[in-house]
């Protein structure tokens, strides 16, 4: 027996994986069409497999599909190590929280805001080489020659590193999360416990005790970045050299080509990503049965100082590096956006002025207004659907059809993540241009929704199911209903987590690039289209203006997130300004 | 008001076997608190939780539970009005000490609105925490929150009440004052009461009869 209330949270609940796979399947099924040469528009209702063999004509795709995988895995790989010496080192270390600190800039910071500072710090006139110039390590003044892979290589080097240094701080806090969760803390507290009584050090206790523990929990979300990294626009756009660039590159780019014919290719193109990315997860998964395979190798090689020598150094010189680049990173934007000019090699601007702020002012109105709401309706039905679903687990009910099963949910949570944005977004344009030929903003909230949603849940998902059930039920014992509890007990009890998780939501739907760009066709600008757009264009000072604005918004929203708690919701002081009507009076429950 | 558990046993799906956790067959009479003692790991909190409809999986109960003469299993847990004290007052933080009691109290349909506040005046005064009512849960201490959490359980007026580890955590000094206490008020009010414990003196002090459960 269930309430309305229940019911409605179990009809949620199925909207919530509506809309998770139903975008993605129906853009894969959308992209598989013209791919194999069917897309009426264009004239052409056939079926063919002509996009495949343009696609496979074209000079240097192998080169192309060989850096998407490369670059995707070896940054992957990077970046989960990087993330894990750092747990082993310093999970019991009572540094965590200032490590939690340094490397949260790159983690709020949009992928192309990265990128773009990037450029700023390690391209041949940027912060780096000017450094080793004034310090006159080099005997020529310019471009010096130890940079020469940075950026536009053709190894791919300058994306993986971009890549890798923008997911670590991403792994670490999801490890982090997982490493929270009660009943693995309590867990991982009597490993450490024990094994140390037995003599291991806490990182070799950490690798071969808490790390089996930990990677099936973070296993998803690893796969999820993955082929995030394998398929990802921004980076190997700005970073990456235009010939030949990355597959998912290409593809943005022959689906942007003036010549509409091209979009067969381009359609092609992406499922070959869609292939390549779940070559890239094939790759991860047999490695992972190599390692499972050797583990009592690892498990059973002792204590060795050799080992514990150079994870601590791993560790720390991430450390340095981290805080080294989120340092220049701040110096170079920030000068960049005031600086009349700068010439090299100086280390200051030649003179300071606030123009670009004054030119950007006048033209950032439409995209910032434009992100901003978005931003929140997006994050506020997210939001809301998360937490319809995170309350319809508490209903007990057995059901063949409802997606109650964890691991389906689960599965269906990781779809757009695991799912490249290049191969269904262009399907799921082609299936609008095909039905909806006016929608601009209903595509644009649908493809932000699809990527708002899960990273929403991720971050509510372990506050809401920590929630001392005991309270629920003294609740229960005094006759609450289900929906009395939930908004009298739950909400605001979790008013800080809910805040949290939609601050997260306002940065993720802000550093948007190829769903926007995409699902609009370029009409609806926001900060980081226009950031990627002014980056490959001219003005280096401008640029900096716009990512100064991409790292302040999702900043702004979690400054707000921490602060508004704090002040209307101090149990001290106003317990009841932010509920409204007092929490006892049933009449409006 | 009796609680009646009629063959009332606890599965554990994951566990092999067809053998119950446990078994309980018993009929707790108005203003009884009936002891169940056994070492962890025997199923005492599942035993709690099905009498208040929250078993979970991989948990499973086969018997009848009665309120009187109805049958309560399949009840969801709001509508059975069993209040439940646990080891923590786990008062709510975003309300303030009256606030908390008034939550309950508004179930209680028999006390008009206009009475409330004088009512949990009352109640706190009774029970030493006279101009309480505005405070913060949190300024409390652990014996004078354990106190609030009682009044609370009460306040809404429930039909039986379980009680698991009451006292395990307050102090050696608060701890006999506060069981003679919470004892007392529950047989003033003829509730039938379930305590689980680990602590022979808890079910010493609750004058009723003792199960004990065999370790598994």
């Amino acid at each position: 027996m269930i309430t309305g209330f229940q019911r409605f949270t179990l009809i949620a609940r199925i909207a919530f994986v509506a809309v998770l796979s139903i975008p993605v399947l129906a853009g894969v099924v959308g992209v598989l069409f013209p791919a194999f040469g069917y897309f009426p528009a264009l004239g052409s209702d056939s079926f063919n497999a002509t996009g495949f063999a343009q696609l496979f004509a074209v000079d240097g795709i192998g080169v192309m599909i060989g850096l998407s995988l490369l670059t995707g895995v070896s940054a992957t790989l990077l970046a989960t190590l990087g993330a894990l010496s750092l747990l082993a080192v310093f999970y019991q270390s009572r540094y965590l929280q200032k490590i939690q600190r340094l490397f949260s800039p790159l983690l709020v910071l949009p992928h192309a805001g990265v990128a773009i500072a990037l450029l700023f710090i390690l391209s041949p006139s940027g912060l780096v080489a000017r450094m080793v110039d004034v310090l006159g390590l080099t005997h020529s003044s310019g471009v010096t020659n130890i940079y020469w892979f940075f950026p536009y290589d053709n190894y791919g080097i300058a994306i993986t590193l971009g890549l890798a240094l923008k997911e670590l701080p991403f792994i670490l806090l999801i490890a982090l999360g997982v490493l929270s969760q009660p009943q693995i803390a309590r867990k991982v507290h009597g490993y450490y416990q024990s094994a140390s009584a037995l003599g291991y050090s806490p990182s070799t206790i950490f690798c071969k005790t808490v790390l089996p523990l930990l990677y099936p929990q973070i296993r998803l979300p690893l796969l999820a970045v993955l082929a995030f990294a394998t398929a990802n626009v921004e980076i190997p756009l700005l970073l990456g050299s235009n010939y030949p660039p990355t597959l998912s590159v290409a593809v943005v780019q022959w689906f942007n080509h003036v010549d509409l014919s091209m979009r067969f290719m381009g359609s092609a193109a992406a499922v070959v990503q869609l292939l390549v990315t779940v070559f890239a997860l094939l790759i991860w998964f047999v490695s992972e049965q190599g390692i499972y395979r050797c583990r009592h190798l690892i498990y059973l090689s002792g204590e060795s100082y050799i080992r514990r020598g150079i994870l601590k150094t791993f560790a720390y010189s991430l450390c340095g590096l981290y805080g080294a680049m989120s340092l220049a990173v701040v110096y170079a934007v920030l000068l960049w956006s005031f600086a009349t000019y700068w010439t090299f090699p100086n280390l200051l601007p030649d003179g300071i002025t606030t123009l670009h702020w004054q030119t950007a002012w006048r033209g950032v109105a439409p995209a910032l207004g434009n992100t901003l709401l978005l931003g929140i309706i997006v994050s506020a039905v997210a939001l809301i659907m998360t937490v319809m679903t995170l309350e319809s687990e508490t209903v007990q009910i057995e059901s063949r059809w409802l997606p109650m099963n964890n691991r389906f949910f689960v599965v269906v949570l990781f779809l757009p993540l695991l799912v490249p944005g290049v191969a269904f977004l262009y399907g799921l344009v082609w299936f609008q241009q095909r039905f909806f030929p006016q929608g601009e903003w209903g595509p644009l909230f649908v493809t932000h929704l699809v990527y708002v949603l899960p990273y929403v849940f991720i971050s509510l998902a372990v506050a809401y199911r920590k929630l001392d059930a005991r309270y629920i039920q003294v609740a229960y014992g005094m006759g609450k209903t289900p929906w009395q509890v939930f908004r009298a007990i739950k909400l605001p009890m979790l008013f800080n987590p809910l805040l949290v998780a939609f601050a997260l939501g306002l940065a993720i739907s802000f550093s948007q690039y190829l769903p926007t760009l995409l699902s609009t066709g370029g009409r609806i600008p926001t900060i980081t289209t226009e950031a990627v757009a002014l980056a490959s264009g001219s003005s280096y000072r401008l640029t900096a203006v716009y990512v100064v604005l991409q790292a302040i918004l999702p900043w702004l929203g979690f400054l707000l997130a921490w602060w508004l708690p704090k002040r209307f919701f101090n149990p001290s002081t106003q317990a009841n300004s932010v509920i409204g009507n007092p929490v006892y009076d049933t009449k409006a429950g | 008001m009796t609680l009646k558990l009629d063959n009332l046993a606890i599965y554990n799906k994951n566990s092999a076997g067809k053998r119950p956790l446990l078994e309980v067959n018993v009929e707790i009479k108005a203003g009884e608190v009936v002891s169940i003692m056994g070492p962890s790991g025997s199923g005492k909190s599942s035993l709690l939780n099905a009498i208040a409809g929250q078993l979970r999986e991989p948990f499973k109960q086969t018997g009848c539970i009665y309120l009187n003469t109805a049958l309560i299993d399949d009840l969801p847990p709001y509508k059975r009005k069993i209040g439940v004290l646990y080891q923590d007052p786990l008062l709510f933080e975003h309300m303030n000490v009256g606030e908390n009691i008034a939550f309950a109290m508004v179930q209680n349909k028999q006390i008009a609105a206009s009475q409330r506040q004088t009512r949990i005046a009352a109640m706190l005064e009774s029970v030493g925490l006279a101009d309480m009512a505005t405070r913060p849960v949190h300024s409390l201490s652990g014996g004078q929150q354990a106190r609030v959490a009682l009044l609370r359980t009460l306040a809404a007026s429930p039909s039986a009440v379980l009680l698991d580890e009451p006292f395990s955590k307050l102090d050696i000094n608060t701890r006999g004052q506060m069981r003679k206490w919470v004892f007392e008020q529950l047989l003033k009010r003829q509730l039938p009461t379930l305590m689980v414990t680990h602590d022979k003196q808890d079910a010493i002090a609750a004058g009723g009869r003792i199960i004990e459960l065999p370790p598994c």
